[in-house]
């Protein structure tokens, strides 16, 4: 049975807080944060490949912030359209442009300014001209209905206060026959009203 | 919640101890908070 909880916090101030912390990740990914950031740690804990983040440009992986491994799900296809979901400084997107290659398209999403100009700041680095980056929500992306193969996220959509609203958009821009591989935070628990309507919890 | 939107073949496939090490690992233990990786595909 499906259960939503109800969320009354100020959503113009949580978004607000979200572009402020992430702001700082991007500007001092070795602040102190209540979230690991790095290659060491998505290596570690998370189970990527450390040689190759190694080959990616440092400032891409050194704000990576995620929360699982989306490509551990399943094999990416060359050529195919991919979209990351709150793009942050673009490590998973350079990823993905490796195994889209240059017969593919990776368009990452994000409406953190500071994140999307490291983000694309790598691309350029990177020689990878297929990967692109744009500003915008979740809720309500600047893609085209039924045009995306398949759609990533890490640790970002727990941010939306309105999960079903991000599903919906993901399904409206999805092709027949596209899917969605991501990671993201569960809980065992049901939260009380108090902690799900703290902003700080949300972001920390 | 995939699913009330149309999405099919939804799965958990794996999950990590993301907040091992950081200063809110005990809260995370507490109520159980984890990072998943999900697969769900649009028909």
């Amino acid at each position: 049975m499906e259960q939503f909880c109800e969320i009354t916090l100020d959503r113009e101030r949580l978004k607000s807080e979200i572009r402020s912390t992430y702001s700082l990740v991007a500007e001092t990914p070795t602040g102190d944060f209540h979230f690991h950031r790095g290659p060491e740690y998505a290596a570690r804990q998370l189970g990527y490949d450390g040689e190759e983040l190694s080959m990616l440009p440092g400032a891409s992986t050194a704000s990576f912030a995620g929360v699982g491994n989306p490509f551990r799900v399943r094999e990416m296809p060359s050529g195919a359209f991919v979209i990351d979901l709150g793009s942050g400084a673009g490590m998973d997107c350079l990823l993905a442009g490796r195994r889209v290659g240059r017969q593919g398209r990776v368009l990452g999403v994000d409406m953190t300014d500071a994140m999307l100009d490291l983000a694309r700041t790598s691309a350029g680095k990177a020689d990878m001209p297929q990967v692109e980056f744009a500003f915008g929500e979740i809720t309500d992306l600047p893609i085209d209905d039924a045009s995306v193969d398949l759609a990533i996220s890490n640790g970002v959509i727990n941010l939306a206060v309105d999960k079903p609203a991000v599903f919906k958009e993901l399904y409206r821009v999805l092709k027949p026959g596209g899917w969605i591989q991501f990671a993201d935070i569960v809980i065992d628990q049901e939260l009380s009203e108090k902690a799900r309507n703290d902003i700080d919890l949300w972001v920390g | 919640m995939m699913q009330a939107v149309g999405f099919q073949r939804c799965a958990a496939t794996e999950f990590f101890d993301c907040f091992a090490g950081t200063t809110k690992e005990n809260t995370a233990r507490k109520y159980g908070v984890r990072g998943a990786n999900f697969i769900a595909y649009k028909q």
